[in-house]
């Protein structure tokens, strides 16, 4: 077993520890490759964990099933999904994602490992404890769920061990920096590459949101100590946001950045135009973090003035930004595609592009379903007068399931298949299985993310609750008109459900049984004509763009169609508000 | 040709953007700002705004208040608003008539204080939300149109006085979509929206 498992870390080095990878043609340095394997295989364990909690939370709320009862701990098994997932299996592939854009990009080794292991070791640490305080919940304190509301009774050791996580995670996340410092001290005028400025961006962004977390668990933690008497619902809301909403950030800017990177290595795309991608990662800089701010949309004690500069970025300053995303990162497809000749007319270049390619396919379902699903609703529940009708209904996880279950973890599914065949080296067990992954997953959690939302806007399902769509304890009221749209979701989430059981299958067969891949098995991975095919760099811009064009005219005409129908909604209510 | 793995080449900063690039800068541009504007704007304009004055109060004067309210509060019943009547003297119990325009709402683990309560149709009332304990989420609906329905997020420690006015008679279903403990599930309540015309019977007056 353990031999197996060393066997993984290994690969073919030269005397200084380098290799020349056979697809992306990148200098790998052991000391970085080690440490990306290491980080991406426990999220993996995360996500495994979290995907159990998926099946029981799924069928409970499946009320046909109705798996766990409210007071048999249907809070703990919400807790420990969400936190496996949205945090553990997310932020540990975010390490490695920096791992990734600093240090692989750059083709330098990964500087201060020791530090990088101490972090993993807190990271888990304080993972483990979280798990353990949710799971070993007795009678009087309340569950945490994702957010730990005070002065919910939450248990000391939980925020303990969220704040280890937290502590961890900064620690590992500083090799990336001093590896981006070495590079800049070496060159300092010298352009970081996208990828790596994606990374760098990801970065300080992740920085101020843990900032953030430390201080909201903090706060918490000593009042549940006992050092201070009171607390404070809002401010705590107000600190927790930070992180709360914050590591979504995270999540989109390594998501993009992955984006960038494997549309180009398994598509072949270009920058579009280097000036626009930045510039929108530098407004994410600026104005991403202000977004914390619609999760207190309908909060007491803010002002309207606060409240809608703050939730809209700035004047959607960072939507703006993604906006600008969403349009290069299919035009440096269709642009580095057209360039090789690669599909003509409007869409040739799309058709023509590897749908049989599971990692192509992962990055292009978690591009569009990311945009259309998760996108739009995310600007629509943020509007503070829409957010009325969206708040902690069904809707909202409709629209989280579109951008993390949905997008994100598309993508870092695309990413970790791209690790096992690049760096652990392996085929997959079975190429069919492997594929029906980005197929099944994106459209069994589409419809489930899309079902979710029309359940909440249109029949107000709350979430968080084991039981009110045929049942409401004490009332004869219930939301029983919802039922017949159940009936497809449910199955719809155990689909979900077994697609992902068959990603892990998939995985880590591979990692343990998966032939050796050889050359051709490597350059099977790249688009056609290779990776840096001929072509001045100072063409881009001239290569036809209206595929993309025509997609992101799509693309607005149903943002704009549903806007229109959330206010029309909205305006139907009763008066409210001075 | 440009790769996001390798350092851009040369002056990256001015070369030129692709045409329909700029376009959609533009068309993104314009919107980004057109929705900001809708938003702020509709506070002016608009008819359903998440706003209303805040006070800082501890749950023990909330609750003095909300019990004087009670006090001073006359009663009726469930049946009475139902069948379009007046009330029994031995069925006024149930239902809330609230003193003034004033309407307090109190929620504790895993009930509703303050409802049910009776209101009149097109009327201006302040409702008056606290929490005695946990966050608690106010989710209002009319039973007829599940569509239609509203989340605010209540404190304890907080008083937000949101005004609101029902413009239709119906029965609107409160429950709780914040998680408050084991039990959350079961809170509801109700608000009885009547015509102004049968107002004065139903509550008896
Ligand atoms: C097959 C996959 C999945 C299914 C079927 C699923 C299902 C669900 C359902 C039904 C809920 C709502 C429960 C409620 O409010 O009562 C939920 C909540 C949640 N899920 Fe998932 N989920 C899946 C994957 C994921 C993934 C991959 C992530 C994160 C990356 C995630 C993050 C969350 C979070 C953060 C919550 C909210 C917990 C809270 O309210 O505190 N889920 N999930
Ligand atoms: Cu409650």
């Amino acid at each position: 077993m353990l031999a197996t498992i060393t066997r993984l870390f290994e690969n073919d080095y030269d005397e200084d520890g380098f290799r020349t990878c056979s697809v992306t043609g990148l200098n790998i340095h052991r000391s970085a490759e080690v440490h990306v394997k290491l980080f991406g295989l426990t999220a993996v364990i995360a996500m495994i964990v979290g995907g159990l909690f998926a099946f029981s939370v799924a069928m409970t709320r499946w009320e046909v099933v109705g798996l766990i009862g409210e007071f048999e701990g249907y809070y703990r098994h919400l807790s420990m999904h969400a936190w496996n997932l949205l945090i553990f299996w997310m932020v540990f592939m975010e390490i490695a994602v920096l791992y990734v854009g600093g240090p692989i990009v750059l083709g330098r080794r990964l500087p201060l490992t020791k530090v990088a292991k101490a972090g993993w070791g807190i990271m888990v640490a304080g993972a483990l404890a979280v798990n353990y305080f949710i799971w070993t919940l007795s009678g009087g304190s309340d569950a945490p769920l994702l957010t730990a509301y005070v002065p919910l009774d939450v248990p000391l050791g939980f925020y303990g061990g969220a704040i280890l996580f937290l502590l961890g995670a900064t620690v590992a996340a500083l090799p990336f920096l001093v590896s981006i410092i070495q590079q800049k001290r070496e060159d300092w005028n010298g352009t970081l590459p996208l990828v790596a400025f994606g990374a760098f961006v990801t970065f300080v962004i992740a920085v101020q949101a843990i900032l953030g977390g430390i201080a909201a668990f903090s706060y918490a933690f000593i009042w549940q100590a006992g050092i201070i008497d009171t607390i404070n619902a809002g401010i705590y809301r107000q600190l927790y946001w930070i992180i709360g909403h914050g590591s979504q950030q995270i999540n989109l800017l390594a998501m993009i950045t992955v984006w960038y990177f494997l549309t180009h290595v398994v598509g072949g795309a270009v920058v579009a135009s280097e000036k626009v991608s930045r510039t929108a990662f530098i407004m994410y800089l600026f104005f991403i973090n202000l977004g914390a701010a619609h999760h207190l949309m309908v909060d007491p004690g803010l002002s309207a003035g606060w409240r809608i500069f703050n939730t809209s970025y700035a004047f959607y300053g960072a939507a703006f930004a993604s906006m600008i995303h969403a349009f290069a990162i299919p035009a440096g497809l269709e642009a580095g595609r057209r360039q090789r000749g690669l599909g003509g007319g409007l869409f040739g270049w799309l058709t023509s592009a590897p749908w049989k390619n599971p990692i192509f396919a992962s990055t292009i379902f978690s591009i569009i379903l990311f945009g259309f699903l998760g996108g739009i609703t995310g600007v629509l529940m943020g509007q503070m007068q829409l957010n009325m009708t969206w708040h902690n209904t069904y809707a909202t996880v409709g629209h989280f399931h579109a951008t993390v279950a949905l997008g994100t973890t598309l993508a870092f599914m695309g990413l970790v298949f791209f690790v096992i065949k690049t760096m652990f080296q392996r085929n997959f067990i079975s190429d069919r299985l492997a594929l029906l992954v980005p197929y099944g997953y994106a459209a069994a959690m589409g419809l489930a993310s899309l079902l979710m939302v029309y359940i909440g806007i249109l029949y107000g399902v709350p979430r968080r609750t084991s039981q009110v769509v045929s049942n409401i304890i004490g009332s004869e009221f219930s939301l029983s008109a919802a039922e017949p749209l159940f009936l497809i979701l449910g199955p719809m989430t155990l689909l979900a459900i077994i697609v992902g059981a068959v990603f892990v299958l998939v995985a880590v067969g591979s990692l343990l049984g998966g032939s050796r891949t050889t050359e051709s098995d490597a350059q099977a991975l790249l688009p056609q004509g290779g990776l840096v095919p001929d072509g001045g760099s100072d063409s881009v811009h001239a290569v036809e763009m209206r595929g993309t064009f025509t997609l992101c005219l799509v693309f607005m005409a149903a943002f704009v169609t549903l806007y229109v129908l959330n206010w029309f909604l909205l305006t139907q209510l009763w008066s409210i508000g001075a | 040709m440009t790769s996001p793995l390798d350092p851009p080449d040369g002056n990256w900063w001015d070369r030129a953007v692709n045409r329909r690039e700029t376009i959609w800068l533009g068309i993104a541009g314009a919107w980004s700002l057109g929705i900001f504007a809708w938003m702020s704007g509709f506070t002016r304009f608009g008819d359903q705004n998440p706003i209303g004055e805040t006070y800082d109060v501890e749950p023990e004067a909330y609750a003095a208040t909300v019990d004087t309210y009670e006090e001073n509060a006359e009663t009726t019943s469930t049946a009475a608003i139902e069948e379009s009547r007046a009330p029994t003297e031995e069925e006024r119990q149930d239902v809330l008539v609230p003193p003034s325009k004033s309407v307090y709402v109190f929620p504790r683990r895993f009930s509703w204080g303050g409802l049910p309560v009776v209101l009149e149709a097109g009327t201006e009332y302040d409702i008056h939300l606290s929490s005695a304990d946990v966050q608690h989420g106010f989710s209002v609906r009319p039973e007829e149109s599940l569509s239609q329905q509203i989340n605010l997020q209540v404190f304890p420690g907080t008083e937000w006085v949101v005004p609101m006015s029902f413009d239709e008679p119906g029965t609107y279903q409160v429950i709780c979509n914040e998680f408050c403990g084991q039990g959350h599930a079961s809170m509801h309540g109700t608000f009885y929206v009547v015509d102004p015309a049968e107002y004065e019977t139903v509550t008896g007056e």
